[in-house]
């Protein structure tokens, strides 16, 4: 056993590696990797239902692990969320059933509330919701927002009631109660944070190159559609976005616009197999096939305000086509 | 006149007013049917782009003579346009809270037209499908109708020498006879204009509203409107404006700036005129009757009185007679022939002179 001290001296050293990696570490990795925020609070942390009335089975909203540090980065003034100017957690002043310090403005509606009285003097605050939604305006997601409506089920609401999987009922119970200690707090919504991924998007490459649109040519050629460029062009505008990416939840999800109303999937049925040339009497309110190519694209062109094609300008997508000779 | 038929006359008169009352009333309720199962269009003028294709299909499916600028001209849409006898839509461009919003004018096939209501020929109607059409063989021209129309919509064709009609959109009736869509609405790209049944259309307009907070004006324009009409629009509202409720008043600012008017007022423009015209009929078969009869009941007395005069002059001139044939008898007896005939001449000459005194005087009472 000439290098008998070598191997083992080899073994302790991967033994040694292999206990970094899973005992010592497992923590201070976790804590090391939120990137720490600018004003001091906590990078991410866990918005419980708090509520003031006993709650012994602990029946609640699952709690929302809030962001603070990507939030944080995309506004300018603490104020747009703290509006009172006090940085206090929103919890504080609302509560599950309200309360007089916020009002009575229950914590329900201090975060989704959308239709928010404009303040004549002071900050007008902001609900997530009423947030999110304005920045649906932005031109690069204008283009489908103008005409997707988010629905609001399960998982839009998914999305943000996301809750601990390794909270215990009676952190939750803490929580609700508003005594859960600060580091609990805050080593739950790490946790979470950390494991989020986004999602694998299908991108242009797997769509069709360019989709011929001949099921109506008659005074004008076909369109030849650059499905590909269409579909690239929308999602290179929307990479880096962070809210897209929380609630583009499927692969399929940007799609949906254009193939709206059907099942999500890959391959999507064509615009004609629920439009009909003439009205359908079965549907009689559906747009017609014409009128839905129209209204989607020059819909989506003129919200996220591409200049070309004009819409009255037909001839930019089908060229007129040259008069059939009798003979 | 005497008493009595000052009674009867009178009497008579109340028997109208009350009938006439009566009609009014009736008039309150509803006159023109209203079909339930009508045709309308739905016109979106947010998603209007003035691009003309309407009024291209209108001209050619109606055979109408060809415009001095062709319809790929968009620019005449600045203009604020009406419709004519040979234009019977156009779209016209609108300033909208310092935005431009393109409308489709048209006739908007009122539930209970106006034109129908102002028309004594009967050349308007509204049919079962909703449309309003009119048949020009009774038109005699006098344009009522376009006085009457709320939306000035009829045109007429002051072109021609003889025969000239008042022409309208039909709703391209015979199309929808054959099953197909009116022109316009089978033109139109982004189907602006919506057809279907009119109590659809209402929801479709309500769901468009709900589902787009802040995008329209909370007001279907020709639901009520005019007493409803088979073509509503629904107009832009403008950006960030609070979402104001489904009123006229409400909506009035907004729509203005549109071209439309609000102050029309949710009944049939027709009801204020049913009782008066109403009551023409039932005068034109009942006065000449009242006043007929009571002529021919004055004359009928006239004439019997005057026989009954004649008669009673004649017995009183038989009795004369009788009276001087026995005294001129007596004088023969007594007197001799010679008398007799001189007393019968001197009395008939007296009787002659007496009654010429009593026809002069007479004729004397009379003037």
């Amino acid at each position: 056993m000439r290098n008998g001290t070598t191997l083992l001296l080899l073994a302790a050293m991967a033994l040694a590696g292999a206990a970094c990696l899973t005992a010592w570490g497992a923590g201070p990795v976790v804590a090391a990797s939120l990137e720490p925020t600018d004003s001091g609070a906590p990078s991410a942390m866990v918005i419980f239902p708090v509520g003031e009335k006993p709650n012994p089975k602990g029946v609640g909203m699952k709690p929302v692990v809030f962001n603070h540090l990507i939030h944080e980065k995309k506004i300018e003034d603490c104020v747009t969320c703290h509006h009172t100017g006090d940085p206090v957690s929103c919890t504080t002043c609302h509560t599950v059933e309200g309360k007089a310090e916020g009002n009575f403005v229950t914590l329900e509606r201090a975060m989704h509330a959308t239709d928010i009285a404009r303040r004549d003097k002071g900050n007008t605050p902001q609900s997530c919701v009423s947030c999110h939604e304005q920045q649906l305006r932005q031109r690069q997601c204008a283009g489908c927002h103008a005409l997707v409506k988010p629905a609001r089920n399960a998982a839009w609401c998914a999305v943000c009631h996301t809750g601990a999987p390794s909270m215990s009922s009676q952190q939750m119970q803490q929580g609700m109660a508003g005594k859960l200690p600060q580091a609990q707090n805050e080593a739950l919504a790490a946790e979470v944070a950390l494991a989020k991924k986004p999602v694998e998007y299908l991108t242009g490459l797997q769509a069709p190159y360019k989709v011929v649109i001949d099921a109506l040519a008659e005074q004008y050629e076909p369109s030849v559609f650059t499905h590909r460029r269409h579909v690239s062009s929308l999602m290179e505008r929307i990479s880096d976005d962070k809210l897209a990416q929380a609630f583009h939840t499927r692969p399929e999800t940007l799609c949906s616009t254009c193939h709206h109303n059907s099942p999500l999937s890959a391959t999507p049925p064509k615009c004609g197999n629920c439009h009909t040339t003439n009205i359908d009497p079965k549907n009689p309110t559906r747009p017609t096939l014409k009128a839905a190519y129209h209204l989607q694209c020059m819909g989506c062109h003129k919200a996220m305000k591409v200049g070309r094609p004009l819409n009255t300008d037909c001839t930019t997508c089908h060229k007129q086509r040259a008069p059939q000779r009798a003979d | 006149m005497n008493r009595r038929k000052f009674l009867t006359i009178l009497g008579s008169a109340g028997v109208v007013s009350a009938l006439g009352t009566a009609k009014v009333a009736e008039a309150g309720m509803h006159t023109f049917p209203y079909y339930a199962d009508s045709y309308g269009v739905l016109h979106d003028t947010t998603r209007c782009i003035g691009c003309r294709r309407c009024e291209e299909a209108c001209n050619k499916v109606n055979n109408l003579p060809k415009p001095e600028k062709p319809f790929t001209d968009l620019s005449v849409t600045a203009t604020r346009r009406r419709t004519t006898a040979y234009e019977w839509t156009v779209v016209n461009k609108y300033e909208m809270n310092g935005k431009p919003v393109f409308r489709k004018l048209q006739c908007f096939h009122c539930n209970d037209p106006a034109c129908a209501s102002a028309c004594f020929a009967k050349c308007f109607q509204k049919q079962p499908d909703g449309s309003v059409t009119y048949d020009g063989s009774q038109c005699v021209g006098c344009r009522y109708c376009m006085v009457a129309c709320p939306f000035y919509v009829p045109g007429f064709q002051y072109d021609e020498a003889f025969d000239p009609l008042v022409q309208k959109c039909t709703f391209c009736e015979p199309r929808l006879k054959e099953g197909k869509l009116p022109g316009c609405v089978e033109a139109c790209p982004v189907d602006a204009l919506t057809f279907g049944r009119r109590s659809d259309l209402i929801k479709v307009a309500r769901a468009r509203i709900a589902d787009n907070p802040g995008k329209y004006v909370n007001y279907v324009y020709g639901e009520f409107d005019a007493g409803g009409t088979a073509w509503m629009v629904l107009a832009p509202a403008a950006e960030g404006a609070p979402v104001p409720a489904d009123s006229p008043a409400q909506a009035a600012p907004d729509l203005k700036q549109l071209g439309l008017n609000t102050h029309l007022g949710n009944r049939p423009m027709g009801e204020l005129t049913y009782g008066a015209l109403g009551a023409v009929p039932m005068i034109v078969a009942f006065w000449p009757v009242l006043f007929g009869g009571a002529y021919a009941m004055t004359k009928r007395r006239e004439a019997i009185s005057k026989l009954e005069q004649e008669k009673v002059l004649k017995e009183a001139r038989e009795d004369v007679a009788a009276a001087v044939d026995a005294a001129v008898r007596k004088i023969e007896e007594t007197e001799g022939e010679g008398a007799a005939e001189r007393a019968r001449r001197a009395m008939t000459e007296a009787l002659k002179a007496r009654e010429a005194e009593a026809a002069c005087s007479k004729h004397g009472e009379d003037k």
